[in-house]
């Protein structure tokens, strides 16, 4: 028998978070919220010496519900972390030099499924009334307009679909999970680790510091960046290389002054050698180009990103290398990793937090206890797997549908050899307008069918459903989405106005 | 030809599958398809033994606006909230229900909170905490009530019907929406010389009927999928050896159960079907452990009431079309696949592949690549249920030569992967998120005795003692509620009798 909290027999006595990120604080508040009331200790070890990555600062969706289910309010996140709102990302010269597309949240056309939708829009387009995507979502044109507010919770109008996340300051992010955590007991070490000690089993046994302690525990998370010192050194785990499929493999981050009011997207423009985000927070702005080092030096691209701030610099450009790919098994024993340790995609669509935050979810669907059971962690790597390979695909078509041929660089993406999944999927698109979901997919149907055609796949067939769809379409409103979402959105303040209000209460 | 319209459908067969094509389709493509026609020959008898449904049914039913009340008093059907199984634990019968076990708590899925009272020794059975078990042993029912948050508003159900009353209903819906019916004999199939596209199917007295799109529900004869197409067939029989059903018809004893039994016997299984105005009766086995006769016998031995007609024998092969989309045809029932009707899958998987074929609609240049993506998401429901069905005898602790084969033989790596993943944590990892869920592989897990190593360690968030209260409040609840409701005949005497 069990008294209330105390872990019955194999239960967990205590985990070790391994780097204190991002990655690693996300961690540590999601297990102080999820095992409160346990006798499970928790444990951070960081050094303040050592540098986080810190620039995925553009998040994707999903975040709103972490912080609900931290119990953390919007408003001392939005003033802690400097954040504003995203509603989505605009992609330029992506297609062509001088196109513009958006990738907006969430779905299209209110309560329609995105059968009928797609349909409906194919045909309307075919008929020669295209007319932009975003403006059929409330989160789409209030990205187009600068607008934001979030509606109340019974709210019943359009603005109910309107799907959101932040930009965030990742550094204060990082210490404001740091003062959550601690608060709720966690328990930070400063110290640099060195090494990691097995056991005869090939567990983790425990940490070595630089200063000669060592930290032991029942679990390990492994949030070390691209060092993972414990998932890669220490238990000798394989990295799936994608760099023939994404081939840039560097970024140059710089922080500027902000030109104007902060706008409720990030940008990410094409360039010569890969791409360039800009990502506005309240108080500043961060730029970075991701660029392919076959194709571009360091300083070629330290000296573009300079050229296009927008405003003065506000630090030093910092150097990223990196390689695309993942860690072949993630969950190893009783050692676990979590984001830059557990694989890398470049934040074209701003995954990286978000995948964090799936890998927890995970975690907490398959707790272990202490006998690590290898079945269970076989299928915690599965679902890994599937998902990283299905945002793998999805960043990878961004690349290999670009239209654009002006550059080595961009002639050598269009000769990338896709693998065969997303050849599938694309070319069932291209030839009959079908969205194939796979297992394990974070981007839905919309955000699929913003990608193809704003890079210009169009289906090749008439969708023969159109017709069908169309009266249905008609029953269902259709007709009336755009004018609805114009006037929801119309009672939206702008972003910027907004953004103001909710920090000043704060 | 792409960018031209189908514009004539033929479908091949008037079973079930075909007629809830022809309705489907009547009601969805109407506007758009000039002519579907349905060839039938009231000389060929359907098979018509998939007497009960699934939940799913009800959407189905739905999606074409038939009246729920209407459709029960014409098919003479009554109210299934699950399946009981008899014999297949030697230790006890048990009931794979249309509910879960109740609400989470802390995330923790409530078989998980289940198994852990019973590591804290607390020896309630599980089923007390499901609806449609307790509803179903006391022979109630009464249709959920719209509020999911209420115990009576957390389950579903399905029907037990006559599906050849099934097959006339639907036909006189489709064919009041135009849908034309021809009485034909098919005796050959022309394909197109320069392509292998059925270009038309040849009726005795030397009418041909040709048409854009095939649709073959022609059962097991596969005439164009199999016979013209060659389609090729995956042969599953290594994984579930019975082979020949013998079904009977005989009268009703007492009011009709809320639920299909299945009987576990020395060479397979029987079903027991109650509709309200008989009850189904069939015996499927596996013709390497008994013959024909024994299994009539063992049939007829175990009726309720008088039998109101010969059994009759069926054949088949548990196994799955290649290809259920080739070319320009596309194979729905029985004529795509067989899986024994163990979990009453059959008219299921006829629905999911309508609803498929709808949303993946060619056009007459029949884009191959529709035909893959279509035929990539039927094997993975054929496969899913598949491994479903297979769970049932593998994990059996029956006695028996057939059980003893089926204890013992190799099964798909997919289905290993499952049973290990649930002996290890209690979880569920669902490889077709159209077919059964969680609840329902827990009900067959625990039915048969397969239990994990460990309950789900979050449980231990929860005192012993606040769980114990909560699923003792539960149990009450349940209790009530189901006591609360009306008999099952009496629900369906005062709402929905069929004339007779």
């Amino acid at each position: 028998m069990s008294e209330s909290g105390q872990p019955s027999g194999r239960g967990l006595r205590s985990v070790i978070i391994l780097g204190g990120g991002t990655a690693g604080w996300m961690a540590a508040a999601a297990l102080a919220r999820v095992l409160d009331g346990s006798q499970c200790a928790i444990t951070l070890l960081e050094s303040s010496l050592i540098g986080t990555v810190g620039v995925g600062e553009a998040t994707i969706p999903s975040l709103p519900a972490f912080h609900a289910l931290l119990g953390i309010e919007e408003r001392s996140l939005l003033a802690a972390t400097r954040a504003t709102f995203k509603l989505g990302i605009q992609f330029r010269d992506w297609r062509a030099i001088g196109t513009t597309f958006l990738h907006p949240f969430g779905p299209y056309a209110l309560d329609a499924t995105h059968e009928l939708f797609q349909a409906y829009w194919l045909k309307r387009k075919e008929e020669g009334q295209p007319s932009p995507l975003e403006e059929w979502s409330v989160t789409g044109l209030a990205a187009r307009l600068g607008r934001f507010g979030v509606p109340p919770p019974n709210d019943s109008s359009a603005l109910r679909h309107l799907s959101y996340a932040y930009h965030l300051d990742a550094t204060l992010y990082a210490s404001f999970l740091r003062t959550y955590a601690e608060k709720r007991g966690v328990r930070r070490i400063e110290g640099e680790a060195i090494g990691v000690t097995i056991d005869r089993t090939g567990r983790v046994e425990s940490l070595r510091l630089r200063d000669g302690r060592s930290v032991g525990g029942d679990f390990f998370i492994d949030c070390s960046g691209f060092q993972a010192l414990a998932i890669a050194k220490a238990l000798q785990t394989d990295y799936i290389d994608w760099s023939h499929w994404l081939p840039c493999d560097r970024a140059i981050a710089l922080q500027c002054e902000s030109a104007g009011e902060p706008a409720p997207i990030t940008q990410s423009t094409a360039r010569p050698c890969g791409w360039q985000w800009r990502i506005p927070l309240q108080h500043r702005v961060g730029n970075g180009y991701v660029y392919s080092s076959a194709h571009l030096s360091d300083d070629e691209a330290g000296a573009a990103l300079a050229a296009s701030l927008e405003g003065a610099p506000r630090s030093d450009p910092r150097l990223l290398r990196f390689k695309a790919g993942r860690r072949d098994r993630v969950w190893v024993g009783n050692c676990l990793a979590l984001g830059l340790a557990a694989g890398f995609l470049e934040p074209l669509e701003s995954t990286g937090i978000h995948l964090v935050q799936t890998g927890l979810a995970r975690l907490f669907a398959h707790f272990p206890d202490r006998d690590f059971d290898p079945v269970i962690s076989a299928e915690y790597n599965r679902l890994t797997a599937l998902e990283y390979e299905r945002v793998r695909d999805f960043l990878i078509l961004h690349y290999a549908a670009s239209q654009r041929e002006d550059s080595p660089f961009w002639r050598d993406c269009r000769a990338i050899h896709l693998p065969e999944t997303l050849t599938y999927k694309r070319d069932l698109f291209a030839k009959t307008g079908r969205i194939v979901m796979l297992d394990g997919e974070t981007f839905q149907p919309g955000s699929w069918l913003a990608i193809y055609t704003g890079l210009g796949v169009w289906p090749e067939r008439h969708e023969p459903l159109v017709d069908i769809f169309a009266h249905a379409a008609a029953a269902a409103g259709l007709e009336s989405v755009r004018e609805i979402v114009r006037t929801a959105v119309g009672r939206l303040p702008a972003h910027a106005a907004y953004l103001k209000e909710v920090t000043r209460l704060a | 030809m792409p960018g031209s319209a189908v514009r004539k459908i033929v479908i091949v067969g008037g079973g079930s599958a075909g007629w809830m094509a022809a309705a489907s389709l009547s009601v969805l493509l109407g506007r758009r398809v000039e002519e579907i026609v349905l060839i039938e020959s009231a000389e060929i008898g359907t098979v018509g033994v998939g007497e009960a449904t699934l939940p799913t049914l009800r959407a189905f039913n739905g999606s074409l606006g038939i009246d729920e009340v209407e459709f029960i008093r014409r098919t003479q059907a009554t109210f299934k909230l699950g399946i009981e199984f008899r014999g297949w634990n030697p230790a006890r019968t048990f009931f794979h229900g249309f509910s879960d076990l109740g609400p989470d708590m802390r995330g923790v899925s409530p078989h998980q909170l289940w198994l852990k009272m019973r590591a804290a020794e607390d020896e309630r059975s599980y089923a007390d905490y499901s609806i449609t078990t307790v509803a179903a042993g006391l022979g109630r029912f009464a249709p959920p009530i719209p509020n999911p948050g209420s115990v009576l508003g957390s389950y579903s159900y399905a029907f037990q019907f006559d599906a050849s009353a099934y097959a006339a209903y639907l036909r006189a819906f489709a064919e009041r929406r135009g849908v034309r019916r021809i009485e034909g004999r098919i005796v050959d199939v022309r394909l197109r010389p320069d392509d292998g596209f059925v270009d038309a199917v040849l009726l005795q007295g030397e009418r041909s009927v040709g048409a854009d799109l095939f649709i073959d529900c022609s059962g097991f004869a596969g005439l164009l999928i199999g016979r013209s197409l060659q389609a090729g067939f995956e042969d599953w029989s290594q994984w579930l050896p019975c082979d020949r059903a013998v079904a009977v018809a005989c009268a009703r004893r007492g009011e009709p159960t809320p639920f299909t039994s299945s009987t576990a016997r020395e060479a397979g299984w029987q079903w027991r079907i109650p509709l309200q105005h008989r009850t189904g009766n069939g015996h499927v086995f596996c013709s390497s452990y008994t013959d024909e006769d024994e299994a009539t016998r063992t049939l007829l031995e175990s009726l309720d009431g008088e039998a109101l007609a010969a059994p009759r024998l069926l054949k088949f092969t548990a196994g799955r079309r290649r290809e259920s989309w080739k070319r320009n045809c596309v194979a729905l029932g029985l004529a795509s696949g067989f899986l024994e009707p163990l979990e009453s899958t059959s008219i299921h998987l006829v629905e999911t592949g309508i609803g498929r074929l709808i949303e993946l609609f060619p056009d007459r240049g029949f884009e191959p690549k529709l035909a893959d993506e279509y035929n990539r998401l039927m094997a993975r429901s054929y496969e899913s249920i598949r491994d479903f069905i297979i769970l049932h005898y593998h994990a059996s602790g029956r006695d028996g030569e057939l059980w003893r084969y089926c204890r013992n033989m190799p099964i798909p790596e997919s289905l290993r992967h499952q049973i290990e993943l649930f002996k290890a944590s209690g979880g569920v990892a669902l490889l077709d998120r159209s077919s059964f869920a969680e609840p329902s592989w827990v009900s067959i897990y625990f039915g048969l005795g397969v239990l994990p190593r460990r309950h789900d360690p979050m449980g231990d968030l929860i005192a012993d003692e606040a769980l114990s209260r909560e699923f003792q409040r539960r149990a009450r609840i349940v209790r009530g509620a189901a006591e609360s409701l009306p008999t099952h005949g009496a629900f369906i005497e005062k709402f929905c009798r069929a004339a007779t």
